[in-house]
Parts: structure tokens; sequence; C-alpha cells
């Protein structure tokens, strides 16, 4: 390894100049000069998406990535600079890049039929737009199933004014998903049999054992109350760790992926879920995290020792390690079924010790609406006018009898003596910038058929329903409410959505917001910005399957 | 040619309400989008898959037989093409053949409508049938078939067939399976009588060593009723047949 | 020309060489290989003057309740206090279950339209002042397993 001088920022900055610098080199000039580049600065790039060999734990594959790696490189950008990406597309079919979190124009945002038309094959695409914000995002494919393939990677955005906390180190922890299967194949297996990757079903060991545990006649009698409906509480995540191996930057357990520090250091930590299908559960044991960005936003700084990252969705933490030891971080699948691990140590080489997973969760009739509601009981109880016109669609299974607010609660499958990050305890720093009260609400129904896989909002796949319009300057209240079991993490692009959690004009802003099972959440969308913006749930077999709509600014 | 006649019947009332749920077309793309963009999410993807229920042999310590049972179909969420097909061979002739053409369309959350053709194929005289009925996922996990058939002359035929996953372990599962037929008029040259036919029902245990692929033992009753019964004896056939079956659960 | 290409060749090869120094990750991990290291993207450098608000670190606790018997170990994680308060009108009163069923009004809290149904209530609340009719206040506070408990039920003064 080439013997190197102690990296300070100063000569990071001065060689992230020079590597802007590099850019502008003509393109085969460049080329041979360029090593992977896994960060790159300034405010010109060229991206090239291309097929690039994987191997992991010893077997091969083809993934997806860019300038020949996966994940794609770390992008720096500074806020107030306008970017120049020059996107080269050397697959053989359509690919795209989307900013996730980043608001640019409509053109910008790097949706296949409703940004523009994709980037062909062959084509260079060039994306030109200024940024007007800092904090921790992403960048991911947005055609097909390429952002399960390895289409993914950060984008750090340094503040103009400067940070709100003090750090001295810096590190982003990106967490994905990867199989070895065809994404094609995962939604095909998904489409026959929707519990194709579920290993933790009920059985008759489970029966004895709550039989055991509860009593004969309360498990029988749980057992037909599930059955009646055709659901099983063991439904945490569609695709599991039976096809999945959860990585950290791109690198399985196993690899060590190792962030230094010397004791005493403030090491800033930015964690990126991006993934297809998991949401991870973090926590580093032995250090409290102090939460202090949620979605590129800052927030009121809060301690925990746990949080649920889900799907496209971005916490950026703060640790201050003082033992000289190393420390395990850990993120594992909400099913329990697999974890990502990496080590936060002051010398490359050292490991903590891994936990053991914690027990999986089991969903309750919380998750299905029926808070309250045990062995069937229904006291007068009636659906909604439109949950009533939900029910027996081909595109429903469930329809919440009594959508609750979860926001207080941080999910299932935490052990007590935690303490564990909702939504209620994002605050954000700053009051919000647009300090009308909503004209109108939109109400939106999360639906779902688990048997026929099937997922949409309101019943309805995207090509079934129309888009939602919005006119320009509308200052707007979206409710969801969850009809499903299982979590949806929902992204609106172009526009933030203010999550109303109770902190009033402190309310955070967030671009991905994870509704939970029967939970009923709101929150207020300024539309400035005009164009055809994506909505959809971003577990992705989800997205494609139908969970996606149009949101027209006019 | 009536029957040709009832099966284009079957067919054009299922269509009917196939274009009324025709998905709306999108609106007009603006920002300089040509019609016919592609759409930001597929979501109208078409799917195939097949799978064999049964593909096992059938011993009871004298003459041993070989039956099938798979369903296949291609289509979306909605609409499907679907062919079943069943068929037992039995000293070296084909026995119980029965193939169905389908077309599928999804109406509740767990139940598809179906209609099309049922076509009797083995060994013993071909007979046509147009066949309507449902499918789907019952109550408690219940897997439910029930088809109602009608044949060029006019006979009714009926056919039931429900089975149950049963998970001792995340791999092993028992699954206890029945399927009756019964036709409203006797059909001699297929040794099938009028009233419940027959029933053939199973118990196998399969271990998945793949979701696609598992084999299983299990045990099987054919029970042959009434004068289904009579032409059995008539033709030196057993009419109650318990066997040990081993075949392989597969799907793809 | 050589020289007018030696300036930019050299800051050229300087982030080059920079990036050489920095251990980047390889895109595959080969069993027997160091363990990939980060990139450290450096210190905060000066933070913003304005004051910030000391780490109010808000502490959540996962309360340890009862066994639910449908869930064994697993919790649910509680971020302090789950209740909502509302007023209703008693329909019927079980004290061998100590239950009460109430038909009460909207609770904006937790989104709950105006609805008839039985209620578990907490084991230390007295059941004799709360007969058929009474219209009553009272505080509900979800426990894990999702049901909602009477934590509090009190009369709600003269009106009938």
């Amino acid at each position: 390894m080439v013997p190197c001088p102690p990296l300070t920022r100063r000569r990071f900055m001065q060689g992230a100049a020079a590597a802007g610098a590099l850019a502008l080199i003509p393109s085969p000039l460049r080329r041979a000069f360029a090593a992977p580049a896994p960060v790159l600065s300034g405010t010109e790039f060229a991206l090239e998406i291309g097929s690039v060999p994987l191997a992991l734990n010893g077997r091969q594959a083809t993934a997806t990535g860019v300038n020949g790696q996966v994940p794609a490189p770390i992008l720096r950008w500074r806020e107030g600079d306008t970017v120049t990406l020059a996107v080269t597309n050397r697959l053989s079919e359509p690919s795209s890049i989307h900013w996730h979190g980043v608001r640019t124009p409509s053109p910008m945002d790097g949706v296949p039929g409703l940004s523009f038309r994709g980037i062909a094959p062959g084509e260079t695409f060039v994306y030109r737009f200024p940024v007007h914000q800092s904090g921790t995002y992403w960048y991911h494919s947005h055609s097909m199933f390429q952002e399960q393939t390895g289409l993914y990677g950060a984008i750090v955005i340094t503040p103009k004014a400067g940070y709100a906390q003090a750090f001295d180190r810096d590190y982003v922890v990106l967490l994905s998903d990867w199989s070895f299967e065809s994404p094609e194949t995962i939604v095909s297996n998904l489409k026959f049999q929707s519990n194709y990757y579920n290993y933790g079903q009920r059985t008759i060991g489970t029966f004895m054992a709550d039989a055991q545990h509860a009593g004969l006649a309360d498990t029988v009698a749980d057992r037909l109350e599930w059955g009646k409906m055709r659901m099983s509480p063991t439904d945490i995540l569609d695709v599991s760790g039976a096809t999945y191996t959860y990585l950290i930057n791109g690198q399985p357990p196993g690899a060590n992926w190792t962030a230094l520090f010397r004791p005493g250091e403030r090491v800033r930590l930015r964690f990126i879920n991006g993934s297809s299908m998991s949401i991870f559960d973090v926590r580093i044991d032995g250090l409290p995290m102090t939460v202090v960005q949620a979605d590129g936003n800052d927030i009121v700084p809060v301690t925990v020792d746990q949080f649920r990252i889900s799907v496209a969705e971005t916490y950026d933490v703060i640790v201050q390690p003082t033992a000289d030891r190393a420390y395990t971080m850990f993120a594992q699948a909400e099913d329990r079924t697999g974890y990502a691990r990496g080590t936060l140590a002051p010398r490359p080489g050292m490991a903590a010790a891994i936990p053991p997973m914690d027990p999986r969760p089991m969903r309750t009739m919380a998750d299905m609406g029926m808070a309250g509601m045990e062995h069937g009981e229904m006291p007068g109880m009636e659906l909604s006018p439109e949950g009533k016109r939900l029910e027996g669609k081909v595109g429903v299974d469930n329809v919440a009898m009594m959508p609750a607010d979860r926001l207080q609660s941080a999910g299932e499958g935490f052990l007590s003596g935690s303490r564990v990050l909702t939504y209620a305890d994002l605050r954000a720093l700053k009051p919000g910038s647009d300090p009308r009260p909503p004209t109108h609400e939109i109400t939106l129904h999360l639906t779902g058929n688990m048997e026929r896989f099937i997922w949409g909002f309101d019943g309805k796949k995207f090509s079934e329903a129309g888009p939602i319009e919005l006119k320009r300057g509308d200052r707007v209240r979206f409710v969801l409410i969850n009809d499903t079991m299982m979590e949806h993490p929902i992204h609106l692009h172009g526009l933030w959505s203010e999550l109303e959690n109770g902190h009033g004009e402190y309310r955070p802003y967030k671009h991905t917001i994870n509704v939970k099972p029967g939970e009923r959440l709101s929150y207020l969308v300024t539309a400035d910005a005009p164009g055809r913006w994506a909505f959809h749930c971003h577990l992705l077999y989800h997205m494609e399957t139908g969970m996606f709509r149009e949101v027209h600014v006019a | 040619m009536s029957a040709r006649i009832i099966l284009a019947a079957t067919l054009f009332t299922f269509a009917a309400p196939a274009s009324a749920e025709t998905p709306a077309a999108n609106a007009e793309p603006t920002f300089g989008m040509e019609p016919g963009a592609m759409p930001p999410v597929m979501d109208q993807a078409i799917f195939a898959h097949a799978i064999f229920n049964q593909l096992e042999g059938r011993w009871n310590g004298s003459n041993p037989e070989f039956r099938w049972d798979g369903q296949g179909w291609i289509g979306t969420d909605y609409d499907k093409l679907w062919i079943k097909s069943e068929g037992t061979l039995s000293k070296g002739a084909l026995d119980d053949g029965q193939q169905q053409f389908l077309y599928s369309r999804a109406v509740t959350t767990y139940f598809d409508l179906q209609g099309g053709l049922r076509s009797d194929l083995d060994s013993r005289p071909t007979r046509n049938w147009a066949a309507f009925g449902v499918q789907g996922l019952a109550p408690y996990f219940f897997d439910l078939e029930v088809t109602g058939f009608v044949s060029g002359e006019g006979h009714l035929a009926g056919k039931l067939e429900a089975s149950y996953d049963l998970l001792l372990t995340q791999r092993l599962i028992l699954q206890p399976q029945i399927e009756l037929n019964l036709y409203s008029k006797s059909d001699p040259a297929r040794l099938v009588g009028a009233g419940f036919s027959d029933i053939d029902t199973g118990l196998r245990l399969r271990y998945e060593l793949d979701r696609k692929f598992a084999p299983y033992i299990g045990v099987v009753y054919q029970g042959k009723f009434g004068q289904t019964a009579n032409f059995a004896r008539q033709a030196g056939e057993s009419t109650s047949d318990v066997r040990f079956v081993f075949g392989i659960r597969t799907w793809f | 020309m050589i020289a007018r290409l030696y300036r930019p060749l050299v800051t050229g090869l300087l982030p080059v060489a920079l990036i050489a120094c920095m251990n980047s990750p390889p895109s595959s991990a080969e069993p027997g290989a160091a363990a990939p290291l980060g990139i450290d993207l450096g210190g905060s450098g000066p933070v913003i003057a304005s004051a910030q608000p000391a780490l109010s670190a808000r502490v959540i606790h996962v309360e340890a309740d009862a066994a639910s018997p449908r869930h064994s170990d697993i919790q649910m994680a509680h971020a302090g206090h789950n209740d909502a308060h509302g007023t209703g009108t008693v329909n019927s009163v079980d004290p061998a279950q100590h239950k009460v069923n109430l038909s009460h009004n909207p609770i904006p809290e937790i989104g709950w339209p105006a609805m008839t149904m039985e209620f578990p209530v907490a084991p230390s609340i007295d059941l004799t002042a709360i007969k058929p009719g009474t219209r009553v206040n009272f505080t509900i506070e979800q426990q894990p397993g999702g049901m909602y408990e009477i934590r509090a039920i009190t009369p709600a003064g003269a009106r009938q």
C-alpha cells in the first residue's frame, strides 16, 4: 500500500478541487490516469453506467455500476454550486439516474416517463441544476430493477454556512441488499407464491409453543382470527435474507468494512438505506448515537441507542467513541433474516463482537388497523365510505378498521430497555418556511393484495389511475392511511413532505416517510416546483407492481 | 357444433367485463414527451408459471399407476389464460384424463372467475365440455377450485378440488387434498355414472428442498360411487383403492 | 508545447496521487483480503456561530410491559405515553371482567371516529361510581398488543 501523508481536510479539498479539474481533461486521456475513484467532487462530473463484475463471498455476478463501481461513487457537492453531470449509458437497455431528495427542476429529476425519456443505450444525458440544499442524499437508477442490481450511491452536500454540529471524521454508511437471483425472477416468484422468501412462517411447532405459553383456547382463537383474514402475522419483509446478502458500502458482513477514528473524536456517520426492499434496525453496541439530521435536514439532536431506517431514508448521527477499542455497527433486517455489519475502530484489522440478531417480530391486530379488537369482536364499528368501496377489490386484501396515530411508536421488534428513535422525536432545527395552513387535503389509502402481490393506492395500480393534480403555490395536506400490514416508505419527488408529528412549525422536512401498518399520518406539502413528480412506495417491487402515482404541479 | 356455441358464449361473457375494466389511458404527456413513451413503472407485466401438484407413482401392491395433475397460466394481474391437465397412466392405458383450457379473470381479492373448454382426453372416447367456475384461496387458507361443465348434449358435470398446506416445519409440509367429480348423466363408454361419480383424495408429505422442487410421499384413496362403481365392477376394476404414492411437487 | 501541458498534467496527477492514497474499498470482498476501510470525508470545520441548542437529548424508554400472550418477549417500543382523551356515555359495566362499554365522541388525537365499543379498564380504577347512562370523561392508553385500556374515567359533571 502506498504510504500516505495524513489526509487532512485541507489536503483533501485541494485534491478534490483538482479532481474536478481532472474531469475536464478530455475523456481518453482521463481514463488513462483515473483509477476507480470512490469519491467525486466538484461541479463537473462524468458518470458511466455499465455492467460491472461483482464478487461477493466467493460468488461471481454481474451488477449494474457507475464508473465501474458498486456502490456508485460518492458525489460531493457544495450548496450553492451548479452541478453538471454527464451520464453515459453503456448498458444494452435504457437507464436513468434520480437524485433522491435533491430538489432539481423537473426535467432533471431522472424519472423516465415523467421527467424525460430516459437515457437510451449509448446515449449521454447531461444533467445540470443548481444545488440549493445541503445534507446527505443518494442517487439511484429509476429504470426497471437497476437499483436492485447495484446502481445506487451517496450524495454529500456541504452546507454553505457550515455545519450545526462539530465533528472530526465523516463517513458514508450506505446500507443495501444484494441477491444473486435476478430481480425479474424475484418478482415473478412473488407473483406465484407471495410468501416465497418467508421462512419464518407459523408451523405446528409454533402452534404448540404458543399453546404452552398462552393456552390452547387462546392460540386456536388467534390462528382462526388470522386464518379468516387469510393473512399471516409473519409477513415482515417480502424479500428476505433467504436470497439477500446485506451490504454496508457494498461489503458483506464478513468483509468487516471499517471506519477509523481516534479515541475521543466525534465521528459523523451518514446512514443511507439504499436497499430495494429491506428495512434495517441500526445500533452500535456500546455507543449511543446522536441523530442530527433526517433526510438531509437538521433536527434537534436526539440521542438514541437504536433507530429503524426504512428504504430510501437517511439519518446522520454523531458518535463519540472514547475507548481505544472496536465497535460493531450492526444493521439487522427488520425480519431478522440477516444483517449488514461494519466496524468503528482506532486501527485497521480490529473487530468487535457481532451481537446475535433479535427475535423476529410478529404483526399484531394493531397492524391490521384493528387495535383493541381481539378475537374478532367489532362492537358497532363500521368502515368509512371509502373503506367500504375498497373492500373486496382485486387489489385490496384489508381495510384498516381503525387506523391509528403511531408516530410515537418505534415499531415492533425492539427489545425492552433501549432508546429507539420514533418519528415523534424529529423536531426541525429551524421553523418551516411556509407558515400557511393547508387549503385542502388529499387522502390516499395504501393498499395491497399480498396473495396476488399487487400494490397500489386506493386499490388501484399506477396504470389504473390518473395523476394527482396540484396548482403551483398550493399548500396541501396529504393524509396516508396504511390499509396493509407492511411498512411502506412513501417518497414524493420534487417537493418536501413536512411530517405533522406534533412539533407545529418545527415539523421535520422529509422526502421519504415510512408509514407503519394500520397507521394514519399526515404531512404538509407546498407545491412550489412545477412539473410531473413521481410519488411512490420506495419498496422497489411494490413500486413496479403498481404502488406509484404522478403528482402533477401545474 | 353446439359445444362450440357454448364455448363461444362462455368466452364472450368473460370478455365483456374484461373490457369494461380496461385501465384508464394515461393523460397526454406534457413537457415535450411523445405519446407512447415508456411509462415510469410497468405494472401490467405478463407473468407465466406452471405447477405440478401431483407427479407421482401410485402403488397398491399389484399394478402401479402414474398420475399427474398440473396447471399453468400466463397473463397479467387481471387476465390470464389457464391450462389444467390431469390423467392417470394405468396398465398401459391413459385414464381419467381431463384437460381444461380457460380464460381466468380476477374478480375479488382471492378469487378468479374462469371459463373455457374441458376436454376428456385419454384412452376412452373423448368428451368435450364448456367449463365455468371459480378458483382461489378460501378462508382459513384452503385452496379451492369449483368448476361446472356443460356438454354439447346438455349434460352437466361438476368438479370440486380443495387442498390445504399444513406446515410441520418451514420445509416439511403436510397436504391433505381432495378431488370430487359428479355428472348428471351416465356415460358408460367412459365408465362414468350419474350422480357423485368418484373421489380422489390423498395426504401428501413433502419436503421443500427448494420452493420449486419438493419430493413427497403419501397415501391416496380412489373411490367410485353409485353407477360409476357398478360400471367399474363390470369392467373388472376396483371401486375402492388405497395406494402409497411417491412423487415430486414442482413449479417454475 | 510540453511546457504548456506540464501544469495541467501535474495538477491532474495530484488528485490521482491523493486518490491512490485513499484506501478505497474494493467493490468485492476477496477472502483473506484486508478489511476495506471507509473514506473519511473530513471534519466539519468551524461550525455555525449561532448558539446550538444544548444536546437536548430526548430519552425514550422502551417500557417493559406485561407480556402479551401472543408475543412472548417482543414488546412494542413506546416513546413515553401513548394516551388519548375522550368523552362519552356508558352503556354497560362488567365488574367481573373489569370492562366498560362506551359510546364515545370522535377522538382526534388518535384519529378515531365516534364509536361504540368495549374497553378493558386499568385494575386500579374503581368502577362502582360508573353507572350505565353516565356521561364520562376518560383517558385511554394503548397497550402492547394494540388494545386501548382506560386509565382514568370520571363522571362528566352534572350534565346528563
